[in-house]
């Protein structure tokens, strides 16, 4: 039986219409990703698959940011750690599938743990925590390229495993197809758990320490340790994601732990209205996509895209698609996925 | 002696440099508790400034004493833009001034292209000192950052301006109410810390490969300076600059440079944990 006190902590009140409405709503979104592959062709499918399992870590960094206004600006350290974890393990040590994955969390996870102690114990918060945490993806960049023997260096590694269970003695292997749905299951699982975690109880708490954690503090609550486990959580599904991600891809590199992928997600986030959570994955949609169009036309034009759109949501759009929604007025539909302001 | 010697000045050559790219980042963030993002720009802009002169024919000296300026009218414009309208938003400054640096690596790269840019030195050869053989230039380049650093601490502890920025850094609104003008302050000291990188990058220029994201490079290193060193303080900066500096040219000759980059960050961070005000306390 669970404890009574962790019970309490996830205890939910009931769903008001509105809330049911958006879920409904989130649900008919899922059903119609569901049933894309009866039309879609390979190509179309590749990207939303790629998109879904990216929707992941923007979701992990958005529960971080929008949920307890730590942003990490370095998020890609955990999704890297986990890729270069199922990467390592299931080419150079021929391992499992399901053991890959679950180092990748236990690896992502404890390399948060250590860097979170550190910082958030010792009162790193806001612009600090920013700037520290764009350290570390620095680092751990750093660190992959110095080990060309292990870790391929500069080129990363390829040829990285399929996807790959081992079922009551029968081997299953994913195809493009059952990619896709364990993609979209993922990411819808992560969805709710995530929604239902910050709805209950323990979401209260961190949402008092969001609004003011001074005050928070004088109603008994230990806020670091709070935000360090919020912290470890949000780097285990970005572990997740890139776990993912990377068998799907076939290959590793250092892009995939570096400042450049660490920021974009906060763009992702950004675009979808922080603290939102159906938001930055829809941000993350469109980004990805909006990536390879202009990516098609010049490679050189990226950057550019995402400095301007670095400087637009700081300006012009604090609350990402949010924004534009209050301007039509079709946020009142949304209710139930209120947003943070960039400050 | 032969290889601690050259070592030595090496380590020098990093730390003048890191001293005076962190000078404007150590005021920014003691004022504003923000770092800018966009800090490295203004090197990369200084090493621009240079290998343009040079490529229309202009010569090292000329890039030196226009470099500054170059700087300070950039450091006014993103100042005027962008940080005014951010002071009660730390965030989204470090938000902002990365989407800034990005556009201006960009820009930089469409003008002059994405490749190393061609920089001639201005001092060839080396000069043999107590018969050990010293590459000139590194021995002008400390020379000449010490004696820049050394005027900043003249105008910082002396001058009217270095009063006033004192006071703002101490406490803004009690500097507003002895009649400081505060975001003045702000404007001004903002432009000289562009000016020092930029004259930093000048500086810089002849020793490194120039491209356009080269000041990213010194932008995570400054970074650091500036917080193990505390801020507000230029003693801090430089204490700063010589405990980056000299881990990373130690580090560097006994393993992968990549490792010794990580290996200095990490050691930073760990004095954050314990010295979260920097070494020397202002």
């Amino acid at each position: 039986m669970i404890p009574n006190r962790i019970r309490i902590l996830f205890q939910q009140e009931r769903l008001s219409p509105r809330e049911k409405g958006f879920l409904s709503a989130v649900g008919v979104l899922m059903v119609l990703i569901g049933v894309y592959p009866l039309w879609g062709d390979s190509y179309g499918l590749s990207v939303v698959r790629d998109s879904l399992i990216l929707s992941i870590f923007a979701l992990s960094l958005d529960f971080l940011w929008g949920k307890t206004d730590l942003l990490c600006f370095g998020h890609s350290t955990f999704f890297g750690t986990g890729a270069y974890a199922m990467a390592l393990l299931t080419l150079k040590y021929q391992t499992s599938s399901v053991v890959g994955i679950l180092a990748a969390l236990v690896i992502a996870s404890s390399v948060a743990l250590l860097a979170g102690y550190f910082l958030i114990y010792a009162g790193v918060r806001r612009q600090y925590f920013v700037i520290v945490t764009l350290a570390l993806c620095m680092i751990a960049q750093q660190i992959v390229i110095s080990l060309p023997g292990f870790t391929g260096g500069d080129a990363g590694l390829i040829d990285i495993p399929p996807l790959a269970f081992s079922f009551f003695s029968k081997d299953v292997t994913f195809n493009d197809d059952s990619l896709y749905f364990l993609a979209l299951g993922l990411s819808a699982a992560t969805f709710l758990g995530l929604w239902f975690f910050t709805r209950g109880n323990y979401g209260k708490i961190l949402k008092s320490i969001l609004y003011n954690e001074t005050r928070a503090q004088t109603f008994g609550h230990n806020t670091s340790f709070h935000l360090l486990i919020a912290f470890v959580i949000s780097a285990m599904l970005a572990g997740l994601s890139g776990a993912i991600y990377t068998v799907t891809q076939g290959i590793v590199t250092p892009d995939l732990i570096g400042p450049v992928l660490a920021t974009e997600v906060v763009v992702w986030v950004a675009v979808g209205g922080r603290g939102t959570l159906l938001g930055p994955m829809i941000g993350c949609f469109l980004v990805v996509r909006m990536r390879q169009e202009i990516s098609s036309i010049s490679t050189t034009l990226w950057p550019l895209v995402m400095g301007i759109a670095f400087v637009l949501m700081v300006f012009v759009f604090p609350d990402g698609i949010v924004t534009i929604a209050r301007w039509t007025g079709i946020h009142r539909l949304f209710r139930g996925a209120e947003g943070r302001h960039i400050t | 002696m032969e290889t601690i010697v050259p070592a030595i000045l090496n380590c020098l050559t990093l730390i003048s440099i890191l001293i005076l790219f962190g000078l404007g980042m150590a005021i920014i963030f003691g004022m504003m508790g923000v770092i800018n993002l966009a800090h490295g720009e203004f090197m990369t802009i200084g090493a621009f400034t240079l290998t343009f002169l040079q490529s229309i024919g202009g010569s090292y000296w000329l890039a030196l004493v226009l470099a500054p300026f170059v700087g300070i009218f950039f450091g006014l414009l993103l100042e005027g833009l962008v940080i005014r309208h951010l002071y009660t938003r730390p965030v989204g400054t470090i938000l902002a001034t990365w989407g800034i640096s990005l556009i201006i690596q960009k820009v930089l790269e469409m003008i002059f292209g994405s490749g190393i840019q061609a920089v001639f030195n201005p001092f060839k050869g080396a000069v043999s000192l107590f018969g050990i053989v010293l590459p000139a230039y590194r021995l002008f380049l400390v020379g000449f950052a010490s004696a820049v650093i050394a005027c900043c601490f003249l105008v910082f502890r002396r001058s009217r301006f270095g009063v006033d920025l004192r006071a703002v850094i101490q406490n803004r609104d009690m500097a507003e109410v002895l009649g400081i003008h505060a975001k003045r302050t702000y404007r001004l000291a903002f432009a000289l810390g562009a000016a020092l990188a930029a004259l930093g990058g000048v500086l810089v220029a002849p020793i490194v490969t120039v491209y356009a994201t080269v000041g990213v490079t010194f932008l995570t290193k400054a970074f650091f300076v500036v917080i193990v060193g505390g801020t507000g303080t230029i003693a801090g900066v430089a204490v700063g600059g010589a405990v980056i500096g000299f881990l990373e040219t130690f580090f560097n000759y006994t393993m992968h440079p990549s490792l010794a980059r990580a290996l200095v960050l990490i050691l930073a961070v760990i004095i954050f944990r314990f010295r979260p005000q920097g070494l020397v306390r202002s």
